[in-house]
């Protein structure tokens, strides 16, 4: 029997051959979706990190995480080939607005100048230039680790926040760590900045940047109760000049003597980063086909209960072709080919039906739906690694079939 | 006895039980049929005419005895030995056809000659021939559907003749024929049975399938009743 005849003994039984299609279908559209859409979540994320404004970020556990931040951000500066080495502080805080409102901040401690050095040129894009918050160094106030230089107040708030709350530059208001309207100190809102599109939506929206220490003093974070240096952050993020950036024995060579300073603290580079990345996206990948596995299970079941319900539904025929002597491979190839035509179209269909829901998740999906699923990639190799597998697994099933067809008792058939 | 004197199939005190033995449809049934041996076998609906030609042609295996063909015990070979041996061997005709729908007229002719692995281009030939001895060169495009009762059979006809048989086993061939397509597709079997040199045996209930037999046999309740060969 040829593939064109396959087709016609498909099209014979339409109906049969229609929900098998469509059972496939459904059972490859769900794995295409998760892993298009999952793919395509982590190269966005890839692409930002690769395209981000440092190479290397210092990190730390504890209570303050990294201590002596002003000082050790000037001496990683100091070594050869760093650009920049910009310190983040992130804490939530509270806003209290001018018309008596407040407002939960996730406000970001850092130094003005390292850090417009530190962001990639679409973040360096969303804020004014130079960054209108005082000094560049953020040391005046800092005042060698007693903090007793003159503050500049100064704050810059998102976009988002400002325009929900009816705030502008000029505009006075004050910031509590502890939410407690009589423990605030007033800052001056100094501008306003852009937020790049988040995959999270709404969640980060609401951003204040303030210059370092007066975040730490705000948060505690500057002394300890005694009066010892702290001068806590989160994380420092180091950017390398010219071709060094693009250089990963270079970028290895910096993270290295960074390490060399602080061998206590997590020094990553980007390379290691987006192994991580990887890895995580290989865990993801993973989990996906787990939960696709029981779809695609369903439609194989399904698939299989069709054929050899076929197998009934076609019994004179096959007891024919068995009494005229046509071989059991045969048989067995004739089975295998109306499994792969069902297999293969199926799995069309459901890459087709896959891309179909993303696109229409992209177009009317809830905003933060939407966004995610406009980065959806789709990889022709996985796509094609999906349909191959299907296919295996009908051609396997029509084993089964082909079982059900040899068993079958021909006079009885024939009968 | 050499495989040319012996009988191109024979069945040797053959019992054929179903349902565990519920269901006796053949008590001991002994048979020979010569080469170019035309036999119609007679007998009420239920007698066992249908399980013997089932036995005859290894579509089916035997309770108890021996189905030998050409000499050799081929009754109880493995379903792919008896497949093989049907291929090459025997013709089917049935009373309700049974063409493949999805195929056309030639194709259903070809199916044997696929099978066997003939070349295509012996099989163009051979399916050509074969639907010009049924009259059928016209319809070969045709489908199972777009044929009459007495086209379809002699499409059969002409598949069961593919392979050049040694014996071939027609079940009513003519049950559900009117009158004149019944005597063509009879007249069909006769010359091919002539031509060719194989044998034929025609269940039948038609008088006239009958009077042109050579041998005739009647069956009642699984035995062979009267052989008028034997007679």
């Amino acid at each position: 029997m040829s593939w064109r005849q396959a087709g016609r003994e498909l099209r014979h039984l339409r109906f049969q051959t229609a929900l098998a299609l469509c059972a496939i279908a459904v059972a490859v559209a769900l794995p295409v979706v998760l892993l298009s859409v999952g793919g395509g979540v982590v190269a966005h994320e890839l692409d930002a990190l690769q395209h981000s404004g440092f190479q290397i970020v210092v990190g730390a556990s504890g209570l303050h995480g990294i201590s002596s931040t002003h000082t050790l951000s000037s001496r990683i500066g100091a070594l050869a080939n760093v650009r920049a080495s910009s310190p983040l502080l992130s804490l939530p805080l509270t806003v209290f607005l001018p018309g008596g409102g407040e407002a939960p901040v996730l406000a970001e401690g850092v130094i003005p100048g390292p850090f417009l050095a530190t962001a990639s040129p679409q973040e360096s894009g969303l804020f004014p230039q130079p960054l209108p918050l005082g000094d560049p160094t953020d040391s005046v106030h800092f005042a060698n680790g007693t903090y007793r230089g003159p503050a500049t107040n100064s704050i810059l708030l998102s976009s988002p926040l400002a325009t929900a709350r009816g705030i502008g530059t000029g505009d006075r208001i004050g910031l509590s760590a502890s939410g407690n309207r009589s423990q605030t100190t007033e800052f001056n809102v100094t501008g306003t900045f852009g937020l790049p599109p988040s995959l999270l939506g709404p969640t980060g929206a609401f951003v204040a940047i303030l210059p370092l220490s007066d975040l730490q003093l705000r948060s505690g974070t500057a002394l300890s109760g005694s009066g010892a240096l702290i001068d806590g952050s989160d994380s420092i993020e180091v950017a390398l000049s010219g071709s060094a950036a693009s250089d990963s024995g270079a970028v290895a060579s910096v993270a290295s003597a960074i390490q060399g300073l602080v061998p206590y603290y997590d020094v990553a580079t980007q390379d290691q980063q987006v192994a991580a990345l990887l890895d995580a996206e290989s865990v993801l990948t993973g989990f996906y086909l787990a939960l696709s596995s029981f779809s695609l299970a369903i439609g194989f079941v399904f698939l299989g209960v069709l054929l050899v319900r076929r197998v009934e539904a076609l019994r004179a025929p096959i007891a024919l072709r068995r009494a005229v002597g046509v071989p059991a491979r045969s048989l067995a190839g004739e089975f295998a080919r109306t499994a792969v035509a069902l297999g293969a179209g199926g799995a069309a269909l459901g890459v087709v039906a896959g891309i179909v829901v993303v696109r229409v998740l992209a177009a009317y999906g809830s905003p933060a739906v939407s966004a995610v699923a406009q980065l959806a990639v789709f990889d022709p190799v996985q796509l094609l690694g999906i349909a191959a597998a299907v296919v295996a697994v009908a051609m396997l099933l029509s084993l089964a079939a082909t079982r059900a067809a040899l068993r079958l008792s021909i006079p009885e058939a024939l009968r | 006895m050499s495989e040319a004197e012996a009988p191109v199939a024979e069945l040797v005190a053959v019992r054929k039980e179903y349902t565990a033995g519920a269901v006796t449809a053949l008590a001991g049934v002994s048979l020979q049929v010569g080469r170019s041996t035309f036999l119609s076998l007679e007998g009420p609906s239920g007698c066992g005419k249908t399980s013997l030609l089932n036995l005859l042609g290894l579509l089916d295996v035997p309770s108890s005895g021996s189905v030998r063909w050409n000499g050799r015990d081929a009754g109880r070979l493995p379903e792919r030995e008896r497949a093989r041996l049907r291929l090459a061997g025997v013709g089917f005709i049935f009373q309700r056809f049974h063409l493949l729908p999805t195929l056309t007229a030639a194709q259903n002719v070809e199916l044997p000659l696929r099978a066997i692995r003939r070349p295509a281009a012996q099989r163009e030939r051979r399916v050509a021939e074969l639907l010009d001895r049924v009259g059928l060169t016209a319809r070969a495009q045709a489908y199972p559907h777009q044929l009459s009762g007495g086209e379809e059979q002699r499409v059969a006809v002409a598949r069961a003749l593919a392979n050049g048989p040694g014996l071939l086993l027609a079940d009513e061939p003519t049950g559900e024929l009117d009158r004149a397509s019944a005597d063509t597709v009879l007249d069909l079997l006769v010359s091919a049975h002539r031509d060719s040199g194989a044998a034929l045996v025609v269940v039948t209930h038609n008088p006239e399938v009958a009077a042109r037999a050579q041998r005739h046999l009647v069956m009642r309740d699984g035995r062979i009743l009267s052989d008028s060969a034997a007679e």
